[in-house]
This record gives C-alpha cells, sequence and structure tokens, in this order.
C-alpha cells in the first residue's frame, strides 16, 4: 500500500509580523473572556438577568456572517497560491477579487448588523457604566468590532491588489497575510458569541 | 478532498445553528454548558486548521493557538462548573 507523506510547513502562512500581531490579539481578548467568566461566577444573577436584553439572533447573524466571509478568502487565497503562468495568474485573480469583494461586503453586513445591535442597546439607556455584565459586552463587542473594521479594509486592500493581478503561487504573502487577521477575527467571535450571548 | 473546505464551512454552520437553539429554546445551562463548549472548542480548532492553514505546518506553530484556545475554553468551563 502507497503510504502519502505530508511535509508540514516550518513557518505559518502569511508575514511572520502578523503571527506576532495575533499572539498579543490572543492573549489581550483571553484576559477579557476570562475576567467575563469569573466576573460572572461572582454574580450569575445579575449577568443572566442583563443577559436577557441581548439579541441572540443579531449574534447569531453576525456569527454566520464572519464564517461565510472566511470561506471566501480561503477560496480567494487557494486561488492565486496555485497561479503559476501569467494568463492563469490574471485568471485566478480576476476569480479571486470576486470572492475578496463578497469577503468584504460581509465584512461590511456584519459592521452595519453591529451598529443597529447598539444603537438598540444605547437606545434603552444603556452604557458602560449601568452594570459589569454590559461594561464586559461592551467593551468586548466594540474591541472586537474594530478589528473587524481594520480586518475589512486590509481586506479592500487585497481586492484592489487582485484586479492588479498582484498575487501569485510565488507571491501569496500579501493575501494569506490579510487572511490570517481575518481568521483570528473568526476565532475570537467563535469564543466570545456563546460565551456572552449564550451562555446561562 | 476538493470539498474539505465546503465540509468545514458547512460543520462550522451547522455548530452555530446549534449553539443558537440551545440559546434560544433556554437550554443552554448545566451540562449543556459543557457540550456547548466542546463544540466552541471544534469549530475555533477547524478555523485554525483549515482556514488559518495550520493543519500543514510544524507542531510548534500550529499548537499557539490550539493551547491558547483549551486555556480560555477550560478556564471558561472553570468559571462555570465552580
Amino acid at each position: 500500500m502507497a503510504k502519502s507523506v505530508i511535509i508540514k510547513e516550518p513557518y505559518p502562512p502569511g508575514d511572520f509580523a502578523i503571527w506576532l500581531v495575533i499572539y498579543v490579539e490572543l492573549v489581550t481578548f483571553g484576559f477579557m473572556f476570562l475576567g467575563y467568566a469569573f466576573s460572572r461566577h461572582a454574580d450569575v444573577v445579575l449577568f443572566n438577568k442583563s443577559q436577557l436584553l441581548l439579541n441572540q439572533t443579531s449574534g447569531f447573524i453576525d456569527t454566520l456572517i464572519l464564517i461565510t466571509g472566511s470561506y471566501f478568502i480561503v477560496k480567494a487565497v487557494n486561488l492565486v497560491k496555485n497561479a503559476k503562468g501569467e494568463q492563469i495568474i490574471k485568471e485566478a485573480n480576476q476569480k479571486a477579487s470576486k470572492w475578496i469583494a463578497a469577503s468584504v461586503l460581509f465584512g461590511c453586513l456584519f459592521l452595519i448588523n453591529k451598529l443597529l445591535e447598539f444603537s438598540d442597546i444605547f437606545g434603552q439607556g444603556i452604557s458602560l457604566g449601568t452594570n459589569k455584565f454590559f461594561m464586559f459586552y461592551l467593551l468586548l463587542t466594540m474591541f472586537h468590532f474594530m478589528h473587524v473594521t481594520l480586518g475589512t479594509i486590509i481586506l479592500f486592500n487585497i481586492f484592489r491588489r487582485t484586479k492588479a493581478s498582484a498575487y501569485s503561487a510565488e507571491n501569496s504573502r500579501g493575501i494569506e497575510t490579510g487572511a490570517v487577521y481575518w481568521h483570528l477575527v473568526d476565532v475570537l467571535w467563535i469564543v466570545l458569541f456563546p460565551l456572552i450571548y449564550i451562555i446561562r | 478532498m476538493k470539498r474539505t473546505v465546503e465540509i468545514v464551512w458547512g460543520v462550522l454552520i451547522v455548530l452555530t445553528i446549534f449553539a443558537y437553539l440551545l440559546g434560544k429554546l433556554h437550554l443552554a445551562s448545566g451540562f449543556m454548558v459543557g457540550v456547548l463548549l466542546f463544540t466552541t472548542f471544534v469549530k475555533g480548532q477547524l478555523v485554525i486548521d483549515y482556514f488559518m492553514g495550520m493543519k500543514n505546518v510544524s507542531l510548534r506553530y500550529r499548537l499557539i493557538p490550539t493551547i491558547w484556545l483549551v486555556v480560555v475554553i477550560s478556564s471558561i468551563a472553570v468559571s462555570y462548573y465552580l
């Protein structure tokens, strides 16, 4: 029986500097998640009561948007990573630009949905000082919102570069760097959604 | 093999719907929180391995986000069941 040997890449995809940023972000969000979890443990009644004012459907839609946006980016990266030869590179970049445009659109949809949610929360007279639950909810979701905003801007720049057929099998580091940043934003939301919106 | 990314996306969507239904049906408490946290770990690891592309990366780099995920999710579980 023939055995297939998978050769492991020595380094993660994308620029090494983005991984330093990712590690810092993971530690920062990690502490905030644990801060929320242990503060909740200290006052379960307040956290459960306050959580009822959140819109779970909005958080659910946000998750679907981010996961699907991530999927679009993977499709784009796979296209350009395998592109060799002038004509194929051009075609791959044109196809990739459509996937990236879709992911930018999904990034914008997330931001719009979140702004509607914030508007609803602030409309109820809730602020950072209302109680500990809303302090964590607003800090975490707004901090994450800033990351999605930056991610969407990065993706828009990648879109422009694909329009100029800038990426190929030999030159895919830029698109991979933007992609891993977006996937980080996705992973953070995957933990945030059940923690803040669902667990009771 | 070619459809791996589509399958991963499908699993992520199904697990997200599962989490949402737990919340909507007021089942996200007690034992089900453990199940929910396990599915959260699976979702995070799928994104790390297949979307970030860490599956075929040297173990020392692949393990960093995985260890983060394990530590954060286990700590959330500890704080819940404490």
